[in-house]
Formats: C-alpha cells, sequence, structure tokens
C-alpha cells in the first residue's frame, strides 16, 4: 500500500536552475550598488593597466629576438648535427606524459579501445616517415628553421634505413599486440596479425640484406629486425594486458618514469656503460652535459630533480621514523641540514663540494652536480610533505595489514604509503611545481639554462635592449607549464579521491 | 580427545607502569568458539591482541598451533597467517576496493595467483553476503557490510583460527544482526574462533566456554548455561545483571 504511493525516487532530482547570460550578469556582477561598483572600478582599473602593455606586446615588440634565436633557445649549445637527439628524447618524454595522462583518463576498456582506434589512424603515417625518411618544407621565419633539424632524412644519421625498418616493425608489432590483447572480438585480432604481416612483408627486402654495420659482423639483417619486432609485440601485448588489469597498469606506467633517466641521459650524453661490445659510444657521438643549455637544460634539470627526489624523498620520510637509531638519526640530519640552508647555498655546494667526497679521478660534470643539488634539496622538502601525510594514516591500518600476516616492508609498501601519498598529492605537487621554477636559479652557478640563453641572447649585437621580450617570453614559459602541472594536479586528486571517502 | 590449538600460560602485559594483563591462563581446543566479555578496561581486548603479537606480552608462554611467540620475526609472520582478526572499527583498507581488499593478503602473504585469490574472494564475498559491492570502495558501504567484507578479507587467508574483537560494537543497531549471522554461520562451520563481544544471545547460541575479565584477570569461566544460570562470582553477577538489563 506504502510502496505504491512511493514516487520513483530514481527520477527526482534537486530543481534545475538555470540562468541565462543576461541574467547571470546581473545577479553576480551588479548584484548590489557596492558590487556593481567593484566590478566597473576593476574592469577599468584592469583595463587602464593592461592596454599599454597589450599594444607593447602586439606592435612595438621585437619577437624576432624569439624567433631567430628558436633552435638556440630550445637547445643552446647543443651540437647542430646531433639535434635529432634532444628532439628524441623531448618525444620519449612527451610520450611518456601522454601514456600516464591516458593510463589514468582510461577507467574502462571502451575507452581504451577508442584510443586504440587513434593509435591506428596514426601510426600508419609513423610507418612511413620512419620507412622512407622525410623531409617537410617549413616557412624560414620558424627559427633557424627548426623544421629543417626535425624533418630532414638524415634526421637519425647514425640510424640507418634497416634501423628505421626495424623501429616501424617494432611500433607495428607493438600496436599489434595490444590490439589483439585489448580486443575481445576476433576481427580485432585479425587485425592485429594482419597490419603486422603486411609491415614484415614491407621490411622483407630489407631483412635480407647483410646489415655490416653492427659490431663488425656481418649480420642478416633479419637478424637485427626479429627481436625488435619480438620487442615490440611483447611490449603491445603487455600494455594492452595491464590496460584490460585496470589497477596494475599505474606501477608499469611510475617504473617507466624511474627507467626515463637513465634512458634520457643515454640519449643525450652516450657515455660509456661499462658493457664490452654494446659501448653507446658506437652509435652515437659522445657529448658532454656541461654544455646542455637553454630549456632543454631546464627540462632536464625539472624532470631529473622530480624523477629522482621523489623515491629520495620517500626513504627519507620513512627512515625518518624508523626504529633504528642510525637510519632515523642521518635522515634527520639530511632533512634538517638541507632544508635550513636556501637552495642557492646547496648549489654552491654542490658545485664545490661535491668533488670533496668522491674519489679523485672521478671527475663529474658541472650539469650532473647541479642536478645533484636540485634533487637532495627537493628530496628533503618532498620528506617532510611525505611525513606529514604518514601521520595522517591511523594505526588500526597497521594492525588490520599485520594481522593479516604481511610483514613489515609489505604493510608500509601496499598499506600505509599509498594512503599517505594520496592525502598530500597538493602539497607533493606543489613542491614540484616549485622545482621547476627554481631551475632557473642555476644560472647563478654558471649553467646556461632559459633564463641564462636568454640574459645571453639580449647580449648579441642585433637583439640589445630586447630585455622586456625577452623576459616576458620566459614569464609565459614557467607559468604555462607551472599552470599545467598543477591543473594536471588537481585532476589527480578528483579522481584518486574515489576511494577516500 | 584433549586437541589444544592456543594454550595461554600465566600471560603477563604491561603499558609503561599499567598492568593490563596479570597472568592470563587459558586453553583453546581445536573448533572451540570462545567467548570473553567484561568491563572495558578489563584486558579482553589486549588479551586477544598478544595471541597474534598485535600486542607483545612480557612474562609467561603463548603457544599457537604448536609454534611458541617469541621475538622471532618468522615465528610471527607464520603465526600471523594462520590467525584471522576482524576489529572493531573494520579497519578495512580505504584506498582499495572490496575486492583488492580480500586479495591482498592472499596475493602477497600465500603467493597465490591473482585469479585463484579472486576466484576465492568471490566466493567469500558470496558467503557473507555481499557478491554485488565486490568494485565498490569501504566508503561506498554501511557499517555492516564493511564488517562482513572485513571477515571475508580475514577468512581469505584460510586461517585455522579466528579473532574477533568487539565486531558489533561500532554498529548501528539495524546492521548488528547481519554480522552475527555471519559469525553464527561460521562457529557451526567448526572454526575456532576467539570472541570479545557483549552479544549474550550470540554467546548462548554457539559459545561453548565463556570468560569473564575484570582488572586484567580471568575472573570467573564456564560453558553459557553455567555463566548464565548459576554465576559463581558476585562481580560476574553484577556485570550480567548490567548488560542483559539494558
Amino acid at each position: 500500500m506504502a510502496s505504491a504511493s512511493r514516487p520513483d525516487l530514481g527520477t527526482i532530482g534537486p530543481p534545475r536552475v538555470s540562468l541565462d547570460p543576461l541574467a547571470w550578469i546581473r545577479r553576480n556582477l551588479f548584484g548590489s550598488w557596492f558590487n556593481s561598483l567593484l566590478t566597473i572600478a576593476l574592469l577599468l582599473g584592469g583595463a587602464t593597466a593592461l592596454r599599454p602593455a597589450v599594444r607593447w606586446a602586439v606592435q612595438e615588440a621585437h619577437w624576432q629576438v624569439i624567433s631567430v634565436n628558436a633552435v638556440v633557445i630550445l637547445f643552446g649549445r647543443y651540437p647542430a648535427d646531433e639535434l635529432s637527439r634532444p628532439i628524441t628524447a623531448l618525444a620519449i618524454l612527451i610520450l611518456l606524459s601522454l601514456m600516464s595522462w591516458i593510463v589514468w583518463r582510461v577507467d574502462s576498456l571502451a575507452r581504451a579501445r577508442r584510443w586504440l582506434l587513434w593509435l591506428w589512424v596514426v601510426s600508419p603515417v609513423a610507418y612511413a616517415l620512419l620507412l622512407r625518411g622525410f623531409s617537410l618544407p617549413t616557412p624560414a621565419t620558424v627559427g633557424n628553421n627548426l623544421g629543417y633539424y626535425l624533418f630532414r632524412p638524415e634526421v637519425l644519421p647514425r640510424l640507418g634505413q634497416a634501423w628505421r625498418g626495424g623501429a616501424a616493425l617494432a611500433l607495428a608489432a607493438l600496436v599489434g599486440g595490444l590490439t589483439i590483447s585489448i580486443t575481445p572480438a576476433r576481427w580485432g585480432r585479425w587485425l592485429g596479425l594482419v597490419g603486422l604481416a603486411v609491415l614484415a612483408a614491407l621490411n622483407v627486402p630489407l631483412s635480407l640484406q647483410p646489415l655490416t654495420s653492427v659490431a663488425g659482423l656481418p649480420l642478416p639483417r633479419l637478424l637485427v629486425l626479429a627481436p625488435l619486432a619480438a620487442l615490440g609485440w611483447l611490449a603491445g601485448s603487455r600494455i594492452g594486458r595491464s590496460l584490460t588489469n585496470l589497477p596494475s597498469r599505474r606501477s608499469y606506467v611510475i617504473g617507466l618514469w624511474l627507467a626515463l633517466i637513465p634512458t634520457e641521459l643515454l640519449i643525450l650524453t652516450a657515455f660509456d656503460v661499462g658493457i664490452p661490445g654494446l659501448d653507446p659510444r658506437s652509435v652515437l657521438n659522445p657529448v658532454e652535459p656541461a654544455i646542455w643549455s637553454g630549456i632543454m637544460l631546464t627540462v632536464v634539470l625539472a624532470v631529473v630533480s622530480i624523477v629522482a627526489s621523489f623515491p629520495i624523498g620517500v626513504f627519507l620520510a620513512l627512515g625518518r621514523r624508523s626504529q633504528l637509531p642510525v637510519v632515523r638519526g642521518s635522515s634527520i640530519l639530511v632533512i634538517e641540514i638541507v632544508r635550513g640552508v636556501p637552495l642557492i647555498t646547496v648549489l654552491f655546494m654542490a658545485q664545490v663540494m661535491l668533488p670533496l667526497f668522491l674519489p679523485l679521478d672521478l671527475n663529474i660534470d658541472r650539469v650532473v652536480r647541479a642536478m645533484a643539488g636540485m634533487t637532495i634539496f627537493t628530496a628533503a622538502y618532498l620528506a617532510e610533505v611525505i611525513r606529514g601525510g604518514l601521520q595522517a594514516v591511523r594505526h588500526e591500518q597497521v594492525d588490520a595489514a599485520r594481522a593479516l600476516g604481511l610483514s613489515e616492508v609489505l604493510v608500509t609498501g601496499l598499506v600505509v604509503l599509498p594512503q599517505a601519498l594520496r592525502a598530500v598529492i597538493p602539497a607533493i605537487m606543489g613542491q614540484l611545481v616549485s622545482v621547476f621554477k627554481d631551475t632557473s636559479l642555476v644560472v647563478i652557478v654558471g649553467l646556461l639554462d632559459l633564463v641564462g640563453i636568454l640574459q645571453s641572447i639580449i647580449k648579441q649585437r642585433d637583439f640589445v635592449g630586447d630585455v622586456r621580450e625577452v623576459y616576458l617570453f620566459a614569464g609565459v614559459f614557467f607559468f604555462i607549464f607551472s599552470y599545467a602541472m598543477s591543473y594536471a594536479s588537481r585532476r589527480l586528486e578528483k579522481r584518486l579521491g574515489v576511494g577516500e571517502r | 580427545m584433549s586437541d589444544p590449538i592456543i594454550i595461554c600460560r600465566d600471560v603477563h602485559k604491561w603499558f609503561g607502569h599499567f598492568q593490563a594483563l596479570r597472568g592470563i591462563n587459558l586453553v583453546v581446543e581445536r573448533g572451540e568458539v570462545i567467548v570473553i566479555f567484561g568491563p572495558s578496561g578489563s584486558g579482553k581486548s589486549t588479551f586477544i591482541r598478544t595471541i597474534n603479537r598485535l600486542e607483545e606480552h612480557q612474562r609467561g608462554e603463548i603457544i599457537v598451533d604448536g609454534i611458541e611467540l617469541t621475538h622471532d620475526v618468522r615465528n610471527i609472520a607464520a603465526i600471523r597467517s594462520e590467525i584471522g582478526m576482524v576489529f572493531q572499527q573494520f579497519n578495512l583498507f580505504p584506498h582499495l576496493s572490496v575486492l583488492q581488499n580480500v586479495t591482498l593478503a592472499p596475493v602477497w602473504v600465500r603467493k597465490w595467483p591473482k585469479e585463484k585469490a579472486e576466484e576465492v574472494a568471490v566466493q567469500l564475498l558470496n558467503r557473507v553476503g555481499i557478491p554485488e559491492q565486490a568494485d565498490k570502495y569501504p566508503g561506498q558501504l554501511s557499517g555492516g557490510q564493511q564488517q562482513r567484507v572485513a571477515i571475508a578479507r580475514a577468512l581469505a587467508m584460510q586461517p585455522k583460527i579466528m579473532l574477533f574483537d568487539e565486531p558489533t560494537s561500532a554498529l548501528d543497531p539495524e546492521m548488528i544482526k547481519e554480522v552475527l549471522d555471519v559469525m553464527i554461520e561460521l562457529a557451526k562451520s567448526g572454526m575456532t574462533m576467539i570472541v570479545v563481544t557483549h552479544e549474550m544471545g550470540f554467546a548462548k547460541a554457539v559459545a561453548d566456554r565463556m570468560y569473564f575479565f575484570d582488572e586484567g584477570l580471568v575472573i570467573e569461566s564456564g560453558t553459557p548455561d553455567e555463566i548464565f544460570q548459576a554465576p559463581r562470582e558476585d562481580r560476574t553477577k553484577l556485570f550480567l545483571s548490567q548488560i542483559l538489563s539494558q
């Protein structure tokens, strides 16, 4: 009886309030006489202040100082013939950022499949570019013709045709593996296999020719291409499986971020890895980090100190709470000393003091020393932030985890840390944004990051006096990236908030 | 006939200068259901927490399934994986889904493959009556549902013994029954259980023996019939009259 008269709960929501724009303006901007006064005063004030600035930026500013020097601003003194390497490194960074974004966004298989569709649309272009080599006409106005460096056929000068073929094949295999593993329908599997077969066929003539350049041995290219394809396939199906297994895919991405630093450094400098027969210097010319500069240095410094400081910060925070007096003592010592001095001091210490702690014959590059300084500085601050998060985790959680038989390491890693980090995401991201901006301080120890390069550019004869253009550019650059980071942080917070309530 | 799985002899425990346990002697046979009750601060929670060493006892000995509890970390790990525990405040992991809460320990401690752990978890969620909540997070469940997940989480390790530390005290009245029903079913399946509770209906239904704790001592023990019909000690009589009159 009662249930018959009960309204259908599903269809009743709060009453919708919708305002047309005029009503919105009247209510929010001119609601009362005081509100109206404020609105008008602020609008007038803003317009008066901004008008000359806008007029200057549009009509008077010499933006050529930026466009002519684009390549220098981007890559500084990196050897012109090797520019494909920082471009590759940047591409990897962007790819990984994209991937992280996708991994945190894709919360259903349906969405994963939509992404896959796009991959199928885009990848043939990539194959064509890789297999044929490419050159595109670019307008001369873009700096020192940046397009020339980006798109000329010899962009991967030492990566011969066979290697490009290999890269294309690996990419194809990756897409194929991905398709097969996340498409349940049979047509998806066939599509993956057919795509792979077509690309393999394209590679057959190439594959049979001998490849002489690998360690001086006349290897058939097939021997090189086959493992590349297998690797791509494996990666693709692994990624696919981790996508279907939604919770664990995040750990893959975090692993990739940690692998990023050595990879990027290897591409950019080509140092000896100490494995006989596999010296990267036989493929790439070594480039000293000391000559890194421009936006490239800013980005590398920021990325390296952010990625490297994170695990160190976690360990310092855990160390500070350790039961072992030596671990706790040294963690406190490091954290308090580093937090007790300004970043500038840490940077100078890293330049001057670091060599004292190391063997004489080990000569560490200036850029690497700056990275070490930034990293330890960030790590100390992160450690305090994370410690706050650790304290927010209730002790009952530890009891419950222990009662299940988890070891102390697992209790920390699976139960305490995830909750602690979640609780302090905004503070962590704030810290990381400030690291990014603080990289500009390395000018003081003589490195030419974005700001340093800009300062040297305005000493060029043609651009003396273009101070405003140059610093406005730096400001906009830092703002865009900092804002993007804090935006990403807010999104992340919202997503992870799901399990919090 | 006698097959003790837990033997406690003269267990003492201090918090600083405060003595919480003053020599507890208690033996639990395999398959027995023990109910411990008593006023707050009587040491009953502390006592069951010493059995899986969430609290360390300082004198006496505790032997669980033939293993004596000492400082040896391997002993502690071995014993904890044989004992399931359910807490007053549920203590589910808020950052993990219900299914992940249940599979966490089997995957990481027992090293089961994920598929097997999830299969067992789904069976257990069925058994405690909430199969449809597997992908939700603890914060999205009612207290009674959370406590049933907590029971499933403990059972997933296939323990030989289950400890319950006031499992219904934090629940709204209408949710107490759904949790007690699960516990009664568990008791009837032959699980060895030690339950700290004031739910005397539960004790009458399934307890083999009851222990009355006060001031860190066992004041009186016996079958539910003995305790309810003819308590020997005045303190037991007083306490029972207080909680039964509510």
